[in-house]
Parts: structure tokens; C-alpha cells; sequence
């Protein structure tokens, strides 16, 4: 008792001195949380190996699903060609049929120009740029028709969302009308796929999102079960901080610590087997793309994707530990 | 300092542990407690440890009534209240300096503030050699006294021990209870539950004979 009472008597804290003596032994017991928790980590390093990969898989895959479907997107077909239709004119019909066709649809208010294609033209073309030369000059005749690209005004408008119904609806009465000119054999017009890939890509958005949330769930409870097992094997420790004066939540804290950490090396992992697999892909991606003569520059993940990956682990083993803290911490004062 | 009125405690399945227990311990009072194991001792200590609560009656500490304490209160209220355990209860996977060291990282001492009372208390309980040694390197009696020194690093002015000369030899009891008498000295109040009969005769302090579960003598 004569140690408290000295202890009172030597000075009267105020408010101000007291705040901050407690603040500093408030930070001091983080900093030993801080560092507990990550002892935990050190000392086994198998287990711990072992979890970090699992929640680096579990969280690689919606991510490398959403720098797929990242990449997909950005392979916007030229803008130009979603408001040009293609005419392929009845296999018979001469230079005279196709430019008074052509002259006639330039004419068109929704139409801005009008390129014919001559047979002998898209053959040259065809030969040159398919890698097919061999098989195009073993051809007797030009098997190819006229074509005439039209190229609709308001190009803007097209990916326009409250424009694009009117706007369908005015191309799908152009190609109607196209269609019932006798010289033209199929109007084409190349919006179809370019919806059914955006239908697609939609669809992968939503199986993204989906399995984002799933695995998601399943960090969650790895990290809770991990701590769970933590926590059981430490009861010895948690009983003997409990009896000389630690407060719950002194004792909760190195466990959340714990389950952060896990989840940010979980992230970590996941940041680089999807960047290791991009580079593993580039390669031979190029390599095909070329083929196509196309030039793809690969998306990575940058730097916004990287932390928001890395603070989302963190956050869902936070989360998790805190579940598992919650469960199974309960009982810890033996009163 | 310690008062017990009318105190019982059932555990739950099982005979009454204590019953009808009074008595009151003054601040700076040092006192035995003694009987046949299983007669209540460590239930004793334990409520007053705040590591129960009785099932009836009223325990106080420095004058508040335990039965009050809500439980976010009860770990401050625990740490004036140093407990040397039977079973030691040391961490065996930290060192010694981390054991005695554990309550003052709790209550959020400085580190330089830690090393240096650490030491203190090792030199106390004359361990101050194995401060790095792992507790499974100790003997029991030594393993003990770094128990000791945990209980005594915050300065506590309640101490309790239960049955700390039970793995000592004679030399070392009797240091310890030489140890004992010193913090009582400086205005420790001090129980210690023990049935070394002979040690506690030769100390002429108070003594509490509990009996099943009753004070059959206060003398």
C-alpha cells in the first residue's frame, strides 16, 4: 500500500500529463502487439508459408480474372467500325451497278460516306495482308464481290447509353432497307458481335464479382481458422496474461495483428503470381497477336489495383481474426 | 485490506469449496493460511485474486466490494493483486526476462523502465544470472522464484502466494519467506497459503487453519 500511496503523493498529474501518460503506455502495448504478432508469424514459418500461399491463391484468382477481363476490354475494336455497315453486292454485279448503288446510299441523311471495294482490290488485299497468298494465286477467278463500307454519321453516339436504342433502332431500319435493294446480296453490320462480346465480357464481370466474393469468404475463414488454432494453442499464455492484469482487449489485439498480417501476405503472394503469370503470358501472346498484326500492350494490375489488393487481404484477415477473436475469446476472464 | 464476510463458493458439480468464510486482513498485515489440501486454500486466493467469484457472501479489496467489479474493470483491479502460483503458470516458450517482465509490457511500461525493474526483482529472488534461460532450463525452485519475481515486478500491495516453498529445499524456503517478510516490511500485504507447519511456527505470524471449507482457527 505505502508504494501507492508515495506514488500519490509525489505529485498531482493533470489531466493534460495524464492523457498523454496513458497515450504512451496505450502506443507501448501496440508496438508490443505489433511486434508480438509478428514473432507468431516468424516462429513457425511453415504454417505460416503454408496459409500465405493459401490465401495468395485463393485471392489471385478473382484478381487475375479481373485484369483478364481488364485486358479484354481493352481490345475495343476500331471505334469506326461500329457505325459502318458492310455491303456485299450480288456476285454478278458490275462497276456500273456498284457506284450507282454507292452514289445512291451516299445520298442517305444518316449516311456520311461511301468507299467501294472493287473484287480485284479486296483480293490484292486479301492477299497480301492473310498470310493465304499461295491459295489466293492458285484461284482461277476472283471469287469476291463488291463491297461498299458505309460509314454512318454520329459515331459518337453509338456507345451513347440512353442514345443507343433510337440510334439501333435506325441502323436496324438502314440494314432492312439496305437488305431489300436487289443488288446488294447481305448487309452486314458488325455491332452483332461486338454485343455478344460485350455480353460476354458482362458475363465475366459478374462470375468476377462473384468468385471475388467467394474467395473473398474463403480468406476470411482461413485466416479465422488459422487464428482459431493460434488461439487454442496459446491458451496456456492467454490464461497467465489474463491472471497478471491484461485487458481483453490487450490480448485480442496481437491475434488481429495477426490475422492483418496474414492477409496482407496474402495479398503480396497473389500481386505476384498474377504479375509472374502476365509475364509468363506476354511472351507467346505477342508472339499470336503478331499474327493478327495486331499491337496489345498487357494491362498489369498498376499500382491502384496492386493496393487495393494488398489493403483488401489485410482487411478481410482483419476481419476474419476479429471473427475467430470474437468466437472463441469470449470466455476470457475467468469471473 | 482483505475482507471476507460470509463467503461460500459451490463449484458447480461438486461440495462446497468454502463456506461461511469471515475474516479481514488490515493493509500491511502478513498472515498464513494454512490446512489439509483440498480444506479451500487455493479457492481462497483465487476470489481474492479476482479469479472467481464467490457464490455468496462478499469479498472486498482496498474497500471495494468484488461482487461491483464489472468485468472490463476487473484486469486493472487484478494487477494490484500479485499472485506466485503453485504450478508457476510461466510461459515456457518466452524467456525469464520476458515472464517477469509480462505485467509491466501490460500496464504499457517503458522498455528502459522494464529492463531495469526486471533486473531488479531477478536480483531479488537471486535469479538475476538466468535472465536469458529459458524456463524449462530451470530447476522447479528456480522456476518458482522467476514466478515470485513476475508477481513482485509491478509492485503490487496485495501479494498471495499458494504453496510457494512447496519445491524448495529448507535453505531456499526459508529465504524466500525471509523475502516475504522484507515486502511486508515495505507495506506489502502479504497471504500465504502453505502447510509447512514448522516454517510458519518458527515466523510467529498471524494464522488461518481452514478446515472443509471453514476458518476453524484465526490466531
Amino acid at each position: 500500500m505505502v508504494n501507492i500511496r508515495r506514488h500519490q503523493h509525489r505529485s498531482k498529474p493533470t489531466l493534460l500529463s495524464r492523457l498523454s501518460q496513458g497515450f504512451r503506455a496505450w502506443s507501448r502495448r501496440h508496438v508490443y502487439s505489433f511486434f508480438s504478432s509478428l514473432g507468431t508469424l516468424v516462429r513457425s514459418p511453415l504454417g505460416t508459408l503454408m496459409t500465405v500461399a493459401v490465401l495468395g491463391i485463393a485471392l489471385a484468382l478473382p484478381l487475375g480474372l479481373w485484369v483478364g477481363l481488364n485486358n479484354i476490354q481493352q481490345v475495343n475494336p476500331a471505334t469506326d467500325s461500329l457505325s459502318t455497315i458492310s455491303l456485299f453486292l450480288t456476285a454478278g454485279a458490275t462497276q456500273d451497278e456498284a457506284e450507282k448503288v454507292a452514289s445512291e446510299i451516299q445520298a442517305w441523311p444518316q449516311v456520311e460516306s461511301v468507299i467501294s471495294l472493287s473484287p480485284a482490290d479486296a483480293l490484292t488485299d486479301f492477299r497480301e495482308n492473310s498470310g493465304f497468298a499461295a491459295a489466293v494465286d492458285a484461284l482461277t477467278e476472283n471469287p469476291l464481290p463488291w463491297v461498299l463500307e458505309v460509314q454512318l454519321l454520329d459515331t459518337n453516339e453509338v456507345n451513347d447509353d440512353t442514345g443507343e436504342l433510337l440510334i439501333r433502332q435506325q441502323i436496324e431500319a438502314l440494314l432492312e432497307r439496305l437488305q431489300a435493294m436487289p443488288t446488294i446480296d447481305l448487309a452486314q453490320y458488325d455491332m452483332k458481335w461486338l454485343e455478344r462480346l460485350q455480353a460476354l465480357m458482362g458475363l465475366g464481370a459478374t462470375i468476377g464479382r462473384l468468385l471475388g466474393a467467394l474467395f473473398g469468404f474463403a480468406v476470411i475463414f482461413v485466416v479465422g481458422n488459422t487464428i482459431r488454432l493460434d488461439i487454442q494453442n496459446r491458451r496456456e499464455e492467454i490464461e497467465v496474461m489474463s491472471l497478471v492484469g491484461a485487458t481483453e482487449a490487450f490480448i485480442r489485439r496481437p491475434f488481429l495483428y495477426t490475422g492483418f498480417w496474414y492477409g496482407l501476405l496474402g495479398g503480396i503472394v497473389a500481386m505476384s503470381l498474377v504479375s509472374i503469370s502476365l509475364l509468363l503470358i506476354n511472351l507467346p501472346l505477342q508472339r499470336l497477336l503478331l499474327s493478327y498484326q495486331s499491337q496489345f500492350e498487357l494491362l498489369t494490375p498498376g499500382f491502384i489495383g496492386g493496393l487495393v489488393v494488398l489493403a483488401g487481404g489485410g482487411l478481410l484477415g482483419l476481419l476474419g481474426a476479429a471473427l475467430a477473436v470474437r468466437r472463441h475469446l469470449q470466455n476470457l476472464n475467468p469471473v | 485490506m482483505i475482507r471476507f464476510e460470509r463467503v461460500s463458493k459451490r463449484y458447480p458439480g461438486s461440495v462446497l469449496a468454502l463456506s461461511d468464510v469471515n475474516f479481514h486482513l488490515a493493509t500491511g498485515e502478513m498472515a498464513f493460511l494454512t490446512g489439509h489440501s483440498g480444506a479451500g486454500k487455493s479457492t481462497l486466493l483465487r476470489l481474492i485474486g479476482l479469479l472467481d467469484r464467490p457464490t455468496g457472501g462478499q469479498v472486498f479489496l482496498d474497500g471495494r466490494n468484488l461482487a461491483r467489479v464489472s468485468r472490463r474493470k476487473l484486469p486493472v483491479l487484478r494487477r494490484k493483486v500479485g499472485i506466485i502460483f503453485q504450478d508457476h503458470k510461466l510461459l515456457s516458450d518466452k524467456s525469464v526476462f520476458d515472464n517477469v517482465a509480462l505485467p509491466l509490457i501490460i500496464a504499457g511500461v517503458r522498455y528502459q523502465e522494464i529492463q531495469k525493474r526486471v533486473s531488479a526483482a531477478l536480483d531479488q529472488v537471486d535469479l538475476l544470472r538466468k535472465v536469458r534461460s529459458m524456463p524449462l532450463a530451470l530447476s522447479s525452485g528456480e522456476q518458482q522464484r522467476v514466478g515470485i519475481a513476475r508477481a513482485i515486478i509491478s509492485k503490487p500491495p496485495v501479494l498471495l502466494a499458494d504453496e510457494p516453498t512447496g519445491n524448495l529445499d529448507p535453505d531456499l524456503s526459508a529465504d524466500l519467506m525471509t523475502l516475504f517478510c522484507r515486502l511486508n516490511e515495505l507495506g506489502t500485504t502479504v497471504l500465504i497459503a502453505s502447510h509447512d507447519i514448522a516454517l510458519i511456527e518458527q515466523l510467529g505470524r498471524r494464522v488461518l487453519i481452514l478446515e472443509q471449507g471453514s476458518i476453524k482457527s484465526d490466531a
